[in-house]
Order: structure tokens, then sequence, then C-alpha cells
């Protein structure tokens, strides 16, 4: 019999987190809950042997950053990876958007869902190039070159706007 | 005005509205997931079989034969290796285990690892704290008694990289993040004391390529342009990635400064992609992290120049780069098609002709050994699906190619090695990629390795 009582316990704690997480990666809230419900789902099969080792936290995370990347995956080869939601400013005319907020969440949805993924983890989970590589299962160099990429991306967009200089407080820690 | 990342993220996430995530449902799709996953076993003999079914119909030519060409794995200029083409290597034939060490929880403390191998054989291991300060300590160990030197203490937040770890001094890189000032550390180990170098006269960047000259200086890459994406982003690979293959590539200004006296910086008046030393020759790409056309190789003694195309394949990004005796090692990812990633380690002669090409699905490899004093010419190769899984060595000394492992750890961990030496990490605990539903590695477990040539 499965413990579904600590597996409860463990996603009523861990889901707000979570899907604040997912709100970043693609930029709607209701999408972001639905990304979260799949994610716990995954994390509900693998519980067992995730509550065994005490690796539910870390394995959360990256069930839902992978059930996102899965749904970018899902479209059609010749579209653009870029998903704008509605809570999201146009992308593109970074002058007219109202907060700096506002503009870094269009910026974001410009990049590639993995660059988007990378800026997220590192950024706001603040994980370690490591741990940024075992959430997204790449290896370090791959984290690096995208983070870096989307940081130049992000920077150039910021640029040529009338919000100013983006910057990484601390560095990259690589 | 400046705008901080961290900061934004934060204020963009603070504001959400109700979760209204059914927990409920969550559960009943999650016992619905465990009971049809014990049904997937069964089907997955089906769908072998069905995949195999439409290879044949397909690979003929099918009936739209470009498409078909256009859609898989191109197969590069010259001679080519893959996994398959690989023996088995043999512990006490091939090579032999001088350490091991197991890491078994990577994953929620960082701990100790293997970060290199000194010139006099002793194996460097760091070890950082799993706390706020994220302090570093240093420790060589001697593989012959196991006896764990360890060295005076570096100040608190600094994550020394090796970049050399010689008989005299060990030098490292310190990680501070973007545009800041290059730093190294270096230890001397007579006085076993500890001092910091920065270079005023060196130009602040983004980031920063190194390399170790024959001539004792270090040699760096400032960085002078950096490739962007296509307008409106990448397009989506048939993976479902971000197809980035055949991308502008970044530049470099070479400069090299003395590790000895700040004072003493010289702008070399190249522009370079990847650059690395031979005994006897610089040799540097036109450009690197993306396409390159171009590799050039000056002779140190004469200045004598000759520059060829590598003729690597239109798509393909160079993303390592190692050079050695008369032999340089690309890595490339040359994209993703509909029978997989089109990944690459091309060995060329520092003439400009290719003596082989590893080509793989999901592979990464270059030059593994050298990195201490010079000479290697292991080129280790980790493939990191399916059951050809593995850390695999192809010898440039005598073109054999053998498998060493049946699996990679999903860290990198490891550092600078002797010639003739490699670390070689594989997973521990959980975490295979292969896995129906896989998690990350616990650990990782790195062992030493002589090769026998």
């Amino acid at each position: 019999m499965r413990d579904e009582e600590t597996f409860v316990a463990f996603a009523q704690g861990a889901r707000e987190r979570l899907r604040r997480t997912a709100y970043l990666m693609c930029g709607d809230w209701d999408r972001a809950s639905d990304h979260v419900q799949e994610g716990l789902i995954r994390v509900y099969v693998a519980w067992p042997r995730l509550e065994k080792a005490g690796r539910e936290h870390a394995y959360a995370r990256k069930a839902v950053v992978s059930a996102v990347l899965d749904a970018a995956r899902r479209r059609s080869s010749r579209e653009l990876v870029v998903e704008t939601g509605p809570d999201r400013p146009a992308a593109g005319d970074l002058a007219e958007t109202v907060t700096a907020r506002a503009a870094l969440l269009a910026a974001l949805a410009e990049l590639p869902a993995r660059q988007r993924a990378c800026v997220v983890l590192r950024y706001f989970e603040d994980l370690s190039v490591a741990d940024t590589a075992a959430a997204l299962g790449c290896s370090q160099g791959t984290v690096k070159s995208q983070t870096a990429r989307a940081l130049d991306r992000l920077r150039s967009l910021f640029e040529d706007s009338p919000l100013g200089e983006l910057t990484v407080a601390g560095g990259t820690s690589w | 005005m400046v705008n901080e990342v961290r900061a934004l993220l934060r204020e963009a996430a603070q504001t959400s509205p109700q979760d209204e995530t059914d927990l409920s449902a969550v559960l009943a799709g999650g016992r619905r997931r465990v009971r049809r996953r014990r049904l997937v076993v069964v089907g997955a003999v089906a769908a072998v079989a069905a995949a195999g079914t439409a290879v044949a119909v397909v690979a003929p030519g099918g009936t739209d034969p470009d498409r078909v060409a256009e859609h898989r794995v191109p197969r590069p200029d010259g001679p080519v290796l893959r996994l398959s083409d690989a023996g088995r290597a043999v512990a006490g034939r091939d090579y032999e285990r001088v350490a091991a060490f197991t890491n078994k929880n990577l994953v929620w403390k960082n701990g100790r690892t293997f970060d290199g191998v000194t010139e006099d054989g002793q194996i460097l291991i760091v070890e950082l704290a799993n706390d706020i300060t994220n302090q570093a300590r240093l420790a060589l160990r001697d593989p012959a008694t196991g006896r764990d030197d360890w060295l005076p203490d570096i100040a608190p937040q600094l994550r020394p990289r090796p970049i050399s770890l010689g008989r005299d001094r060990l030098v490292f890189s310190v990680d501070e993040g973007l545009d800041v000032p290059l730093r190294t550390l270096v230890l001397d180990r007579a006085t076993r004391t500890w001092s910091q170098r920065t270079w005023p006269g060196l130009p602040s960047s983004e980031s920063y390529a190194t390399a170790t000259g024959p001539d004792g200086r270090l040699y760096v890459g400032v960085r002078a342009s950096a490739g962007s994406p296509p307008p409106g982003g990448w397009p989506t690979g048939p993976d479902g990635e971000a197809e980035d293959a055949g991308g502008e590539g970044d530049t470099y200004d070479l400069w090299s400064v003395s590790l000895t006296d700040s004072s003493d910086v010289r702008d070399e008046g190249l522009r370079v992609g990847s650059f690395d030393f031979t005994d006897t020759a610089l040799v540097w790409s036109a450009a690197t992290n993306g396409t390159n056309d171009r590799i050039h190789v000056r002779d140190l003694a004469t200045g004598a120049e000759h520059d060829f195309d590598p003729r690597s394949g239109k798509r393909c990004n160079l993303l390592g780069f190692s050079a050695t005796g008369d032999r340089i090692v690309l890595g490339q990812y040359c994209g993703t098609y509909d029978d997989g990633r089109d990944d690459r380690v091309q060995v060329l002669t520092t003439q400009g002709r290719t003596v082989t090409t590893l080509q793989g699905d999901s592979i990464d490899g270059g030059l593994a050994d050298g990195g201490t004093g010079g000479g290697g010419h292991l080129v280790a190769v980790q493939a990191w699906s399916g059951a050809e899984e593995g850390t695999y060595v192809y010898d440039l000394a005598t073109d054999r190619f053998l498998r060493l492992t049946d699996s990679v750890s999903t860290y990198s961990v490891g550092g600078p090695t002797p010639a003739g030496e490699l670390l070689v990490g594989t997973a521990y605990g959980e975490g295979k990629a292969q896995d129906p539903d896989p998690g990350m590695d616990l650990g990782s477990t790195q062992t030493l390795i002589r090769w026998a040539s």
C-alpha cells in the first residue's frame, strides 16, 4: 500500500513553489497549475523510492520542469518555441511595457524553452550549474552555454528599451 | 536604471492567483499511471517491432527520398567510427585502476570530488561545504598510500578550478561571475602559501577562455563577439528541443599574462574562436560555440602559419577544442534529425587531414589527458543514453577505440591529469538515462585510470 498521506502532505507543502517556477517557465498561471499537476503525478509514481532516498523536492522540481518542456515539445517542428500567455505583455517592443518585471517576462517569452528553464532554475530557484544540469538532464556545459545565450538575449532586449541595464547580482557562480 | 534578474523573477512570481491544483486529481492520475506502467512493459515489444518495420519501408528511399536525405543523420567526410566499433577495454591489459572514490550524495551535499592529478601524480581533492559559506578545502592525496595532505585554507566563497597542477605550484581560476576581472589563486607548494593575482591591464570580459602556453604564460581569450540566435528565436528540432545547430559562433581576442607579474600583460593581436597549444604550435579556430570553417596553426619557433578548412559539417557547432602533438580534436553538435542527434568528435592532423570522426547520438568527447604537463593522447567519449551508455577511449597514439565503462555520471566532475591518465566518472545510485521515469544520480564514482599504450 502506498503511503498516500505523506505524499499529500508533501504535495501540499511543495505545490506553491513549484507553481511559481512553472509560471516563470510558461508565462501562464493556469498552465502552470496543469504542469504542476502533471509533475506531481510523476512524483506519485516514483514516490516509494523517492521517500526512501530523501529526494522528494529535487525530483518534484525535475518532474515539473520536465512537464513544462514536454508541453513545448508537443508543438509542430516548424513552430518557434515561444509560449506567450495572457499574463505576459506582447513580446518585442519592451519600450511599451510598464514595468521591468513585465519586461522580463516578455523577454523570457522570446527565449527557447530550454534557455528559459536555465534562467529560471539558476536565478529563481538559485540552483548551481550542476543541479540545473541534473534537473534538465543535460551536461553542465549545456547549462552554461544555454544560460549565457539566454542572458545575452535578455540583456540586449533591455538595452534596447528605456528600462536600463539588466544585471545578475553576485554573478553566475561558474 | 539597473534591473537585477533574481529580484525581477521573484517579483514576477510573487502575486500568484489562488492555486486550484486539485490534489485528488493528482492522486487519481497517479494511481492510474501506476497501473498503466505495468502494462507498458508488455506493449513495448510490439512498439519495437513496429518501429523496425517502419524503418525498413523508409530507408530505401520511400516516396520522398529528399525528405529522407534531409532528415536523417548525415555521414561526415572521411573515416567514421561509431560506438559499436569499439572493443572492450580489459583491466590489466588495456588499463589499470590507480584510485577510486565514491561521493554518495552529490545531489544533496557537495562533499568531496577528485578535481585533477598533479604532474607528480598526487590527486587533487576538493571538498565543498554544504552550507551558505560554500567553503572549499583542498587536499593532495598520495594514491600509493591513500594519505590526504590538506592544504592551507583559502578565503571563503572562492570556488577554485584548476588550470595547471605542476610540481612547484598549483594554479586555479576563481569563479566570481560575469564581467569581473580574471583572478587566479596560486599555491606555492614549497612554502605552502596561497597568493591571488589579477592583471589590471587585462580587459574585463563576460567570459574568459584560458590555456597555459609552453612558455609558462597564461593565455587568455577575452570575449570579442557573441553569436546571436536568429530573429524570433531558435526553431524546434524533431526532438522538441530548441535547435541551435549551425549557429553563429563566438570570438575572443587573445591576450597573455605572466603568472608571477601582474604588470606583465600582452595583447597577442589575434582574434580566435577556441585555442590550444601543442609543444611546438599555437592552434586556433576562427569561431567557437557555433559553426567554424577555419583552423590556423602557428609554429611557435619560426612563426610560420598555415590554415585549412576542417571540413566539419555545415551545421556543426564547435563545442570542444584541443590540440596535442600533431593532432587536433574537435567536439561538435551537428543537429538533430528524425533518427537522432548528430554528435561528433573529429580528429584531424595539424595539416588538415581528418584521421577519423567518432559519430553518435548523444555523445560528447574531447582530449582527456595531458591537461597537466601536456602530451595527452587519450580522447574520452561519453555516451549518455541507451544500451551504448558509457565512457569510451580513443587512443591517438595507437588508433585503438575501446569501451571502458557502461555508465556515465550525470555530474561533470574531474580536472586536468598527466598524459596517459584520466579521471572517469560513473553513476552512483539511481537515475540511468534509459529509465522510463529517470531521476538524477545520487552521486558519482570517480576512478583514476592509467592507460596502457
